[in-house]
């Protein structure tokens, strides 16, 4: 049993440190969560105790406006999977080279740059898209384990795919573009149209997809890998399906071009893509994918290795959309599929059950399926000059006004989407539905 | 004795109106601490979730687009909830030589502040904020080293005990002088909502009876922000919030420098004039539908349900608990009232082996601060509920309020005051029986 006045002792150690030397500051600015940049300052402050990491945390549409202004917000290092803010930061002059040894990094996954040509940022890991699933719940429905897009239109899953809101989760727009890039606009979009009108919406991001699949509520959920990878880490009932045609997000570092510690910043940069901060990525509350493939050998039985899949033609996705595309097509998606999604729905059990009667429906899905905005016109540089000069707010988005051109294209879009809604209609009626 | 008997019959009473909620769940993995309640409606687990996003949210540096979740600092400790609860679970104290992290470090002068609550240090406030955003500096760092020493047991075996020595350095504001220190972990955050509907008055009966052993045990009584008035404390290590929100918007302000319609001020001391400003975000902060979700979400996480309760060691170790007077304390049963907001959480019977009062733990584990009734010794009677999952969920991440204990052996081990004469009974057991207490405590 301790007797000893150990608060007191604890009192008296306060004026020791006055004068201790500190180490030097490496701020970085990201926007992973807790788990990632703890173990990650843990591992850096073990490798370099001469430096100390200081978090500046800002999601994407957040971090860009900061690392525009004046010396860059006394930033160092950016670090986030938020890919179009390091090529526009980039135009901007935003970075200096990055000045470390890339070897054994390479330069391209699939369709994917791992860097860009100059060097200036480099990919540091993986997120993967597909399918998160409930194996318990597809068996009771008799419905195998889906293995590409079209599998998820199977008529047993209504009402039990978990769909992310591309207009309220980060993640989601991308899960459109993969599509869309796989099968072309029209056939892309027809498959979102039905998808959506037997899917369950989801609002909210992060592991809530998950969390749908584990409970059981949904049986298969679209999403993003390390969610659901870490989720069954931690032992839930969850498994995550790669698909055929999949995409994947990287995650860029970059040193500002004005940073006052070249030396840690390169040192923290050195240190993401070591064997060992690569390593760190299979921890059970992170599960990301490395951009080293030489680690993935010391990496669990199963996990995924992006490099393989890319060799039988994953990857072929190269998510090089702009951000003007994605907010073109995450708009779509809101207008046209996201708003009326219950009016949607119910039109889809209709036509369904009408194509189980034998019923000639090819009319009718052609009013669901067609998008109010053919390939050319996604296309046309002032509809995506609107897109590109309305401020981004993530996810924070106000409804539409005939205030301004972009919301007057946008409720453009409504209108039509509900004339076709409304025949489609009809014509159903017309067929006992 | 009469006050035993009536608590008692109260408690025979209310058996049978018990509500039925589903308070807690069988899950075993590393998701144990962050279940919620079975049987919330789509909107209450909408609002769970909402408020679980805030607790796991990064909250960000003001001004910022991000405005719903700006206003991070001035000075803080980390920049989420999930830091110093990692999983919900338990923080983890230092490895030796390191800086704080999930733990922290309370501060105050010797006196009273007109609630009767901690007096804080004039410069450096009431915890070491060891963060600054931007143009603030940081107050300072505060290093554990810990120091060894074996305490044998009575058959001959010794169990090595680590005693903290907080170390600060880089102090920004100049010398902390003569100042009170207190070092923190995180602690768990599921059934709190439980916890918070016992009413006073059992608390109150529970500290009036005789018990045996020379365990006496007392409610805190602490200051209410909301009420403006002195009430029951029960949350916090001295129990000394009246209420999950009030502890909620502490420890909002205290760790990461977010202000509340509860906690309206930053936390800056006039003698830190970079802190006073600096750009904030909002005020408050944290508006009254996100202090809302997050209390609804701390309420309604379940409690994990007791395991391996069959094993004979397991069932042996109930009765050796009991027997040596840990039952004293950490009480295996307790019903809960009408909790004002959520019916899920009224009428409740919950094992969360806790009495929710202030007991003296002897001089080993005193910080020697005063926290409005507490005096230095007295720690609150934690729950012990979930405590088998910990090493599962937060591996490492120790026991008692600062983390020192590595193992439950160490833990009862360093046991003192009012529990001195149940650790001495633990001490002199032989090593099957105290495997067995052991046992117990991990099925729980």
């Amino acid at each position: 049993m301790c007797r000893c006045n150990c608060w007191l002792a604890g009192l008296l150690l306060a004026f020791s440190g006055l004068l201790s030397a500190a180490p030097q500051s490496v701020v970085v600015m990201t926007s992973y969560p807790e788990e990632v940049m703890t173990r990650v300052e843990d591992g850096f402050a073990q490798a370099h105790p001469e430096y100390r990491v200081q978090v500046l945390w800002r999601q994407g549409f957040d971090a860009l406006p900061y690392l525009l202004q004046a010396r860059q917000g006394g930033v160092d290092v950016y670090w986030a999977p938020s890919p179009g803010n390091f090529t526009r930061l980039a135009k901007a002059g935003s970075w200096q080279p990055l000045g470390i040894s890339l070897e054994g990094l390479p330069a391209q996954i699939g369709g994917l740059a791992l860097r860009d040509q100059k060097n200036l940022y480099q990919a540091t890991e993986l997120a993967g898209y597909g399918f998160a699933i409930n194996t318990a719940s597809l068996a009771e429905l008799g419905v195998p384990t889906p293995k590409d897009w079209p599998d998820l239109l199977d008529a047993r899953l209504r009402g039990r795919v978990a769909l992310p809101d591309p207009g309220r989760v980060g993640f989601a727009p991308v899960l459109l573009d993969i599509v869309l890039r796989a099968y072309g606009w029209e056939r892309g979009w027809a498959l979102w149209s039905e998808l959506a009108g037997q899917a369950r919406l989801v609002t909210r991001g992060g592991t809530l997809v998950s969390d749908e699949v584990t409970s059981g509520r949904a049986a298969v959920g679209l999403s993003i890998d390390f969610f659901v990878a870490s989720a069954k880490a931690n032992g839930e009932p969850v498994d995550f399906v790669y698909p055929a045609h999949g995409g994947l997000n990287p995650a860029f570092i970059a040193i500002t071009a004005s940073t006052q510690a070249p030396a840690g910043a390169r040192a923290f940069a050195r240190y993401v893509l070591s064997d060992a901060g690569q390593a760190l990525l299979a921890d059970a509350d992170i599960r990301k994918l490395p951009v080293r493939p030489s680690v993935y050998a010391q990496l669990p039985a199963q996990y995924h290795d992006p490099f393989v899949a890319a060799g039988h033609g994953a990857y072929d996705y190269g998510n090089g959309s702009s951000r003007e595309r994605l907010a073109l097509i995450s708009s779509l998606f809101t207008q046209w599929l996201g708003l009326p999604h219950e009016a949607l729905n119910e039109l889809w059990t209709r036509l369904h059950a009408a194509e189980a009667a034998g019923h000639d429906v090819a009319a009718i899905r052609q009013l669901l399926t067609a998008p109010p905005l053919t390939a050319g016109q996604a296309e046309a540089k002032p509809l995506l000059g609107l897109f590109a000069a309305r401020q981004d707010k993530g996810m924070a988005h106000e409804p539409a006004t005939d205030q301004d051109a972009l919301g007057r294209t946008e409720i453009t879009w409504q209108f039509q989407a509900a004339l076709q809604r409304a025949e489609a209609a009809r014509l159903l009626e017309g067929l006992g539905q | 004795m009469t006050v035993v008997r009536i608590a008692g019959l109260s408690i025979g009473l209310l058996v049978s109106a018990l509500a039925s909620a589903d308070v807690t769940h069988t899950a075993v993995n590393r998701e144990a601490y962050a279940q919620p309640f079975a049987g919330l409606d789509e909107g209450q687990l909408e609002r769970f979730f909402r408020g679980r996003s805030l607790f796991r949210q990064a909250w960000v540096v003001a001004p910022s687009r991000d405005e719903a979740v700006d206003g991070l600092g001035p000075l803080y400790n980390r920049v989420s909830c999930i830091a110093c609860h990692p999983k919900n679970g338990r923080g983890q104290a230092p490895q030796q030589g390191e800086a704080m992290r999930s733990l922290l470090l309370r501060l105050s002068v010797p006196g009273r502040d007109a609630h009767g609550g901690p007096k804080p240090h004039p410069v450096y406030g009431d915890q070491l904020n060891d963060q600054g955003v931007p143009g603030v500096p940081g107050e300072g760092r505060a290093h554990v080293y810990w120091q060894e020493h074996a305490v044998p047991l009575g058959d001959g075996e010794t169990v090595m005990l680590r005693t903290p020595r907080v170390e600060l350095r880089e102090l920004a504001y100049g010398p902390l002088d003569g100042v009170l220190t207190s070092a923190r972990v995180g602690s768990p955050v599921f059934g709190l909502g439980l916890l918070e509907a016992i009413e006073a008055s059992t608390l109150q009966a529970m500290a009036a009876e005789a018990k045996p052993d020379g365990v006496t045990g007392r409610v805190n009584q602490v200051w209410s922000v909301e009420r403006q008035r002195a009430e029951a404390g029960r949350f916090g290590l001295k129990a000394n919030q009246p209420d999950l929100r009030q502890q909620i918007a502490h420890a909002m302000l205290g760790d990461l420098g977010i202000t509340s319609t509860l906690a309206p001020e930053q936390n800056c001391t006039p003698a830190q004039q970079a802190c006073a400003q600096a750009p904030h975000g909002g005020e408050p902060e944290l508006d009254a539908m996100q202090l809302g979700d997050l209390h609804f979400y701390l309420a309604h996480l379940a409690v994990p349900a007791r395991r391996q309760q069959a094993e004979p060691a397991v069932v042996q170790g109930k009765k050796l608990f009991a027997a040596i007077g840990c039952t004293a304390c950490h009480r295996p049963e307790l019903v809960t009232g009408t909790h004002p907001l959520y019916p899920a959480l009224s009428q409740q019977r919950i094992a969360p082996y806790t009495d929710l009062l202030l007991h003296d733990m002897g001089e080993g584990l005193a910080d020697g601060r005063e926290d409005f009734l507490a005096n230095g010794r007295e720690w609150r009677t934690p729950a012990l509920w979930g405590l088998g999952l910990g090493e599962r969920i937060n591996p490492g991440s120790g026991y008692l309020h600062d983390g020192r204990a590595r193992t439950l052996e160490e833990a009862i081990v360093w046991h003192g005051g009012e529990a001195q004469v149940a650790r001495q009974r633990y001490v002199t057991l032989g090593a099957k029986e105290r495997a067995a207490i052991r046992a117990f405590l991990e099925s729980l």
